[in-house]
């Protein structure tokens, strides 16, 4: 079995009119068995900055812990919080700075730039970026995934209808995945708040 | 990454990682399945049937390889058709069992197949026959299967009672699956479930969202060990920097 579906997780984040969204599911289990429900793998590191983390739950909590410590230095020094294209590439930097022996994890960063603008990128294993303006996924069943964000992504959506897309296309995409599911978290950044909410889904 | 994602698809085989619970009860037998088969990861198929019928009295729960399992059904199908042929009678439950039993003793080196066979003749009423890999049988009073039964014996064990009622045996066999669904990453989807009695045959379909839940309501997800690692400093009102 591929150490990248050890524990299983399907994330989405998707952007809208000065808006993201980023969500996960809520599984944590050890192949095919299911420990608990309450796991969820976006993290905040700042208001206006969340990191998705999919692939091994271990690497995925410590790629957080290592970032999250970056992260507080830097607003130490430069008193501001970091800008999400500059985390995008912190990141990409330090997972590339373990190419023979990488962390297997791959993120999703989603916020919104200083101006308003949202920002999405994701990397895979060992830290190759790409930005995007529309959505970015990663998980154990990125097929289901991309045909979901693919068919209902539109341009300029306003913070309610993201939330309604990014949860269909989470909850439909990780239905057909075995390793991910039981319950999801969606948080939706604007520029004056955050909004996170939980679904209730099937349980199997 | 795509690379062991394209692999993981094409080695692995269809599965039916599944569970089976059947019971006997005062009058009859209940028995049913999950509805999920993976390949994999990736569900395949979310309301499959596993639950074959061996004849008009008698069927064959299947978990373990999906075309071991259906290749067996046909050819015991096919046997026991031509022995009520013969006979001119109903075939017997222990006739069906034995045959599938022999399937998996003579070819054990190359099935894998782990079946339930559930019916009921006018010799002996309600029967069960576990019928495990490797082609050992055992008539029982209830049995489960299937990668799923593995998080449901204690429940089994300590709620199944000799002689329940029709309705009580029907509950034991939901909730069973029902708990094993919720665990088993490989169990899902939706629940079929016969019961036989001297009546005939009464199939019950519940779809995933009627399926009995166990979670409840939970409470806002913190973050997991390690949002209690960096969000708690907070609560205590100590210093968090993020």
């Amino acid at each position: 079995m591929s150490i990248f579906s050890y524990n299983g997780a399907a994330i989405v984040a998707m952007a809208g009119k000065e808006c993201v969204a980023i969500g996960s599911d809520l599984r944590f289990g050890v192949q095919m068995q299911t420990i608990t429900c309450d796991t969820p793998k976006v993290f905040k590191i700042h208001d206006k900055l969340y990191l998705g983390l999919s692939g091994l739950l271990t690497d995925a909590q410590t790629l957080h812990q290592k970032l999250m410590f970056r992260h507080n230095l830097y607003k130490l020094r430069e008193e501001r919080d970091m800008k999400p294209s500059t985390f995008g590439h912190m990141l990409s930097n330090a997972l590339y700075e373990r190419r023979f022996g990488p962390y297997f994890a791959a993120p999703v960063v989603a916020g919104l730039e200083p101006d308003g603008t949202p920002f999405l990128c994701g990397m895979d294993t060992i830290g190759a970026i790409e930005t995007a303006k529309d959505f970015m996924i990663t998980g154990t069943s990125p097929e289901s995934l991309y045909g979901m964000c693919e068919s209902m992504w539109r341009p300029d959506m306003e913070p309610d209808e993201l939330f309604e897309t990014v949860a269909q296309c989470l909850m439909s995409g990780f239905d057909r995945d075995a390793l991910a599911g039981w319950g999801a978290v969606i948080h939706v950044i604007t520029k004056d708040k955050v909004i996170s909410r939980t679904l209730k889904t099937r349980m199997d | 990454m795509d690379v062991s994602r394209g692999a993981s698809h094409a080695e692995a085989a269809p599965s039916t990682g599944t569970t089976i619970v059947a019971c006997t009860y005062k009058g009859g037998v209940v028995f049913g399945a999950d509805g999920r088969v993976s390949i994999g990861n990736y569900i395949m198929n979310r309301a499959s049937n596993k639950i074959a019928p061996l004849s008009d009295y008698i069927f064959l729960c299947r978990s373990g390889s999906a075309p071991d399992t259906q290749i067996i059904s046909d050819n015991v199908r096919h046997y026991l058709h031509q022995a009520s042929a013969e006979s001119g009678e109903e075939p017997s439950v222990l006739m069906a069992a034995n045959l599938v039993r022999l399937l998996n003793y003579n070819n054990k080196d190359h099935l894998v197949g782990a079946m339930l066979v559930v019916g009921w003749d006018k010799h002996a009423g309600g029967q069960l026959y576990g019928v495990p890999i490797s082609g050992t049988l055992a008539k029982e009073k209830w049995a489960i299967d299937g990668s799923g039964s593995s998080y449901i014996w204690g429940y089994c064990d300590s709620e199944f009672k000799e002689d329940m009622t029709r309705a009580e045996a029907e509950n034991w066999v939901k909730e069973a699956l029902a708990l094993a669904m919720t665990r088993d990453a490989s169990s899902g989807g939706t629940i079929r479930m016969y019961t036989l009695d001297d009546a005939g045959v009464h199939y019950t379909y519940i779809p995933g969202d009627q399926v009995p839940q166990f979670m409840g309501d939970l409470p806002f997800p913190t973050g997991g060990p390690v949002g209690a690692v960096l969000g708690s400093a907070g609560r205590e009102g100590g210093m968090v920097i993020g």
